[in-house]
């Protein structure tokens, strides 16, 4: 059920984090707090890979670290063999807080990936593009829409045709569902495993829900709280698509979700204490 | 655990038509629509009307308080007729609205132009802002009015004199909301354009940029208030033209009737500019209209 250190090595290794530690710095502080410490992860070629964690515990800076936001300050952090120098085409994100330009159409925000960089796409190919991604998310018929007309799902539904459509290696999401309603929520994650199912995207998808780690998750890297270490991998077997069926009523569910939250319990409890720092 | 059966319930096609119906047009929905101007229209009414019975009745001296429809007169021909040439106050308002407004235009215009460029840079370097800062908010504090002798002293009694107290008067705010639009640019919308391949100049131009224009539209909204009153002193000071010249000369002659009249249409000329602003705003920015509510 669970390796103690994701032992099985990923078909063609995407990201590869090595003793990576990262952290941002306080200013008014004049300190380093360190977010992450010492992590070494493999991600391969397809692969759903969820972080779980209790708040604080630097999942954002991981992310962070592979889209290039953030430099590593010791050890190292490769996608497709080359270290992360910076922000690049072949990663995209996906916010928590979906990070739409209130100014821009629906259509416009999915286009920014295109101005903002050349993929070499000619205009047509562009215009394809984007009707297929629109065509995947189920918004058809919103291109001139405006994010603030939207509900949070739909908006989320945007935030996620906008890093699809660059067709990026990696997608990654920040807590991406983490401010939408339980029911729309759980609709999405469906939709998330159908556009992944369709697309073969690899995905760095963070989150603190356990069901949610479980429910999208081809393994589950649970982090302790700050300074953040992976503290197990947990592989998750249940067959795909999992939205099709009852998953959540399977026995291997309920098992993994105890497992899952036997493992965070009590660093959830430290990080609430600790929430007020 | 057994899972009592289930019942699932009919499935029902729902049409745009079940949902949104035509409600019957009644006194009610009449008066919900149109019940907030017809309150309106009775409280103006009776305002003046009240007006008007307390002068006629004497209760205040007239020399204080013309006649509402003394005033409405003064009005209409203010800004019907044209002043012969030579007669100052002959009670032509309209040349001198035109002379206010142009030097309104002028200035708000010159304090667009420093203003929004110097708030923009305000915002975005640190350094920039630490040397400007200090003469920004010391002038922005102080009341214009203490500065109008000196510009007297410098200019004369020029336009000049008068579009550079409206300047002065105008600029702070524009200034100051373009400087806090690039503050408070929100940054998941930095970092989602980061991501998506953003170079710095990138960053101002599709973010910074788009994010503090409805901030600088606010504060050119302010500038117009605060310009207005600009215009109304340096008038007053010196001059020999333009509405506040026109209230000083009315109140000097005893011209109650002109005096309110003139009163009146700065009301108007301000309200209309503040709502031609507030329009722009919602035009530009749709979303914030919301953010409001």
């Amino acid at each position: 059920m669970s390796t103690p250190n994701g032992a099985e090595p990923p078909a063609t290794p995407v990201i590869v984090a090595q003793n990576l530690t990262v952290g941002y710095e306080l200013h008014r502080e004049r300190q380093r707090l360190t977010a992450l410490r010492d992590i070494s992860l493999t991600v391969g070629r397809g692969e759903f890979v969820v972080l779980v964690g209790p708040s604080g515990c630097g999942k954002t800076t991981f992310i962070n670290a592979i889209s290039g936001l953030v430099k590593p300050w010791e050890g190292t952090i490769e996608v497709n063999g080359k270290p992360v120098e910076g922000p690049g085409p072949d990663r995209a994100m996906v916010f928590q807080d979906y990070a739409l330009m209130p100014w821009r159409t629906v259509e416009q925000n999915i286009r920014l990936a295109f101005e903002l960089q050349d993929l070499g796409l000619s205009p047509e190919e562009q215009r394809e593009r984007v009707d297929r991604y629109l065509e995947l998310v189920d918004l058809k018929g919103f291109e001139n829409s405006y994010p603030y007309e939207l509900s949070g799902g739909m908006k989320q539904r945007v935030g996620i045709a906008r890093a699809l459509v660059s067709e990026p290696d990696i997608l990654l999401a920040d807590e991406p569902f983490a401010a939408i309603d339980a029911m729309t929520r759980e609709a999405m994650q469906g939709e998330l495993e159908r556009f992944v199912a369709e697309t073969h995207q690899t995905v760095v998808f963070i989150t603190h829900s356990i069901d949610e780690a479980i429910a999208l998750g081809d393994r589950v890297v649970v982090i302790s709280y700050r300074p953040g270490r992976i503290k197990e991998i947990v592989d998750v077997n249940l067959p795909r698509p999992r939205f099709e069926y009852d998953f959540k009523t399977e026995r291997e569910f309920a098992e993994l979700r105890d497992h899952v939250w036997h493992l965070v319990k009590d660093e959830a409890i430290q990080s609430a204490r600790g929430a007020v720092r | 655990m057994s899972v009592s059966e289930r019942t699932e319930a009919e499935p029902t096609e729902t049409t745009a038509s079940d949902r949104i119906q035509d409600v019957e047009y009644t006194a009610r929905t009449w008066w919900r629509r149109w019940g907030a101007w017809v309150v309106t229209a009775i409280n103006l009414t009776a305002f003046f009307a009240l007006w008007e019975l307390i002068a006629r009745l004497n209760i205040i001296n007239p020399l204080f308080l013309p006649r509402a429809t003394d005033m409405l007169a003064a009005l209409w021909e203010g800004l019907t007729t044209s002043a012969p040439p030579g007669a100052v106050v002959s009670g032509s308002i309209r040349d001198h609205l035109f002379f206010s407004l142009s030097n309104l235009g002028i200035g708000v215009g010159i304090a667009c132009l420093i203003g929004i460029p110097f708030g923009l840079l305000m915002g975005a370097n640190k350094y920039i802002d630490a040397i400007l800062s200090p003469y920004v908010w010391a002038i922005s504090s102080m009341p214009r009015i203490a500065l109008v002798p000196l510009f007297i002293l410098f200019l004369g009694f020029t336009r000049t004199m008068q579009v550079t107290i409206i300047v002065l008067s105008a600029v702070f705010p524009i200034m100051i909301n373009a400087w806090a639009g690039v503050k408070t640019t929100e940054k998941s919308l930095l970092a989602a354009a980061k991501v998506f391949g953003a170079k710095r100049h990138q960053l101002y131009t599709k973010v910074v940029f788009p994010y503090t224009l409805p901030f600088i539209i606010s504060g050119i909204q302010q500038g117009i208030g605060r310009g207005l009153v600009g215009v109304i002193i340096a008038e007053i000071f010196g001059g020999a033209k333009g509405l506040g010249y026109l209230i000083q000369r009315a109140a000097d002659t005893f011209n109650s009737a002109l005096l309110y009249a003139v009163l009146f249409l700065l009301v108007v000329v301000s309200l209309t500019l503040i709502q031609f602003t507030r329009w722009l705003e919602a035009t530009v920015a749709p979303w914030r209209r919301l953010d409001r509510l």
